[in-house]
């Protein structure tokens, strides 16, 4: 199958006060029609940020390197009025916040339309026959009276599924997600979800899932990337990622989960946290944290490798010299 | 229908909120008398503001000329109710001017950043180092002394301290995330400024554009009051309280019911602009 969506090499710099910060470090992503792909990792790892430059939406102090191919197009290339035209046609993306993420003076109605009167030219009758199919499609029963309503009046879980509406109005090829369910409460995350699903199956939309939780990617993705300050860790199908986990980053956090604690009294956890941009360590970025730190890890940071078939880690353990240097406790 | 449905809420709301609250609901009511008062000025004037009375110079308020006549012998009452249009037109137009350049600068400016807003905003603190009156004597230097510049001199004038507020407004929305999900559907600079930025700073621009009409009718008057305002024999307050300055120990009245229209008027347009303040902003 075709790749909906190319990332090479994308390596994201933020400069303040005349240094540089790289917040994403050659992130190489492929995305498959209609194939939904997740990325995880702490807060603060560059996941976020990642998908912000794939939208080009990062603030001016933000510059962007690398390859980002939607359906062979360069999106680096394109100026700004021509993004604003890729924008909610080709890619859209959903925010984590869906309280603040509406404009709390417009009504849903007039929200919605935005985009559609935009990209597909609609007048206000069509559009608005377009919108109530739209908030039935995400699953609003009684979308004749929340076409009139405001931001205010609505839960979290209606506001993300306006949100979601907002998004696929166009019928875009990409939809990034990013942490969509975190600000609500679990019943309702997994109707989001759900909603998710099911429209990205009837449009056959590929899927960026941005998320902390092991769980939302085992529920929606086909693929998975971890990523660890700033850099991708490891990245696999998501079977081969929650059964057998390769990298000491990824099995932590897979340890780290309540469905694994049964019978344990606490959490298991990873000591220490994600070292700011500034302060990345000179090997590799996980050696201080890890259980199974080497020598070679503090010196070199490893790249990106073949494990085997199905995964790619980056991880001293997995190459061949690793009997040459001593392997520590 | 679908415009009114949409619309309706909020207006009856502000409505509702207008006639609770004592404070904006007189001072509303007070607006509204004055501007009645501008609009019908003319037919309800008992004479001719510019006709000379030769028999009546500067005679003190009495059955014919309620609140007397002045020193070339023209009724007061007549000349000040033709003079509430004069200058509630001038300040009004001016505030417009003020309030459609001050707005698109600021948000402009809080919305593109960078080496724009911060030429734009420096050009602005220029300005603004200047008194806002010796600005317009200025301008109505440049211009030559009438209504029209006065007017136009009035409202850029207030430009600078507009624009400054606005931006400060505008700078909050920026952040939001709402702006950064509107971005991301790919709506365009002008579609973000119009429909994102200005309806959700409404509220402050209505209570600023309350404010500068107050004192753009200081404004006028000072104008008028030096002579560089409308010109005679048009009506005008400020006019009329310079014409009556001279006089003020023989005819009080010519200086002191002018002087006192625009005491009112300015003391209601502030009074308004506080009470509309406290319903958009309740936490302060």
């Amino acid at each position: 199958m075709t790749n909906v969506l190319e990332v090479t090499g994308l390596t994201t710099t933020f400069s303040r006060n005349e240094r540089a910060f790289k917040v994403v470090d050659n992130l190489c992503l492929q995305v498959k029609r209609g194939e939904s792909v997740g990325i995880v990792g702490e807060s603060g790892c560059g996941k976020s940020v990642a998908s912000l430059s794939m939208m080009r939406l990062l603030s001016k102090n933000g510059s962007i390197a690398g390859r980002i191919q939607l359906n062979g197009a360069d999106l680096l290339r394109y100026s700004e009025k021509e993004m604003q035209k890729i924008r909610g046609k080709e890619i859209a993306m959903i925010f984590q916040e869906p309280m603040t993420s509406l404009n709390p003076v417009l009504t849903i109605g007039k929200q919605l339309s935005e985009g559609l009167e935009k990209h597909e030219g609609m007048n206000r009758v069509q559009s608005r026959q377009r919108v109530l199919e739209l908030l039935t499609q995400v699953g609003i029963s009684r979308a004749n009276e929340i076409y009139h309503e405001y931001p205010h009046r609505l839960s979290g879980g209606m506001r993300q599924r306006v949100m979601i509406a907002m998004a696929i109005a166009c019928h875009p090829k990409l939809l990034i997600a990013d942490e969509p369910t975190t600000a609500l409460d679990v019943t309702i995350q997994a109707q989001i979800l759900d909603v998710m699903k099911k429209i990205q199956r009837e449009l056959g939309m590929s899927l960026i899932m941005i998320t902390h939780d092991l769980g939302v990617v085992a529920e929606t993705c086909d693929r998975v990337l971890v990523m660890y300050a700033g850099q991708v860790i490891e990245a696999a199908d998501v079977r081969t990622l929650l059964r057998s986990p390769k990298h000491p980053y990824t099995m932590g956090l897979i340890k780290s989960t309540p469905h694994n604690a049964k019978g344990q009294k606490r959490l298991h956890s990873i000591a220490g946290s994600v070292p700011a941009p500034d302060h990345y360590p000179k090997g590799c970025r996980f050696a201080p944290r890890c259980e199974k730190v080497m020598p070679v890890c503090l010196e070199q940071n490893p790249p990106l490798l073949d494990v085997d078939q199905q995964s790619e880690c980056r991880c001293w353990l997995y190459r061949e010299n690793r009997e040459s240097t001593a392997v520590n406790g | 229908m679908f415009w009114s449905k949409q619309w309706s809420m909020p207006r009856l709301e502000l409505w509702e909120k207008i006639m609770q609250q004592k404070k904006a609901k007189y001072s509303f009511l007070m607006m509204l008398c004055i501007v009645l008062l501008g609009i019908i000025g003319p037919w309800i004037a008992p004479h001719d503001p510019t006709k000379t009375y030769y028999e009546a110079f500067m005679q003190g308020p009495s059955k014919d000329f309620w609140l007397g006549t002045d020193a070339i012998g023209r009724d007061i009452l007549s000349r000040m109710l033709y003079g509430t249009r004069v200058t509630l037109t001038v300040a009004v137009l001016a505030s417009v001017m003020t309030f459609v350049a001050g707005t698109l600068i600021g948000v402009t400016c809080a919305y593109l950043g960078g080496i724009v807003d911060n030429l734009i905003m420096r050009i602005m603190d220029i300005m603004l180092a200047l008194p806002g009156i010796v600005l317009a004597l200025a301008i109505v230097a440049l211009l030559g002394p009438s209504q029209e510049n006065a007017m136009i001199a009035i409202g850029i004038s207030s430009i600078p301290a507009f624009s400054i507020l606005i931006r400060g407004a505008a700078l909050s929305i920026k952040q939001s995330g709402y702006v950064e999900a509107s971005r991301s559907i790919g709506s365009s600079n002008w579609w973000i400024i119009t429909r994102q930025f200005i309806p959700n700073i409404s509220n402050v621009l209505v209570v600023y554009t309350t404010m500068f009409i107050g004192s753009a009718i200081l404004g006028t008057s000072a104008l008028g009051f030096i002579g560089l305002g409308a010109q005679p024999p048009t009506p005008e307050w400020g006019t009329m309280l310079n014409e009556g300055k001279n006089y003020l120990r023989e005819a009080w009245w010519l200086a002191t019911f002018p002087g006192l229209a625009i005491t009112a008027v300015v003391f209601t347009v502030y009074l308004l602009g506080d009470a509309l303040r406290d319903i958009f902003d309740p936490k302060s």
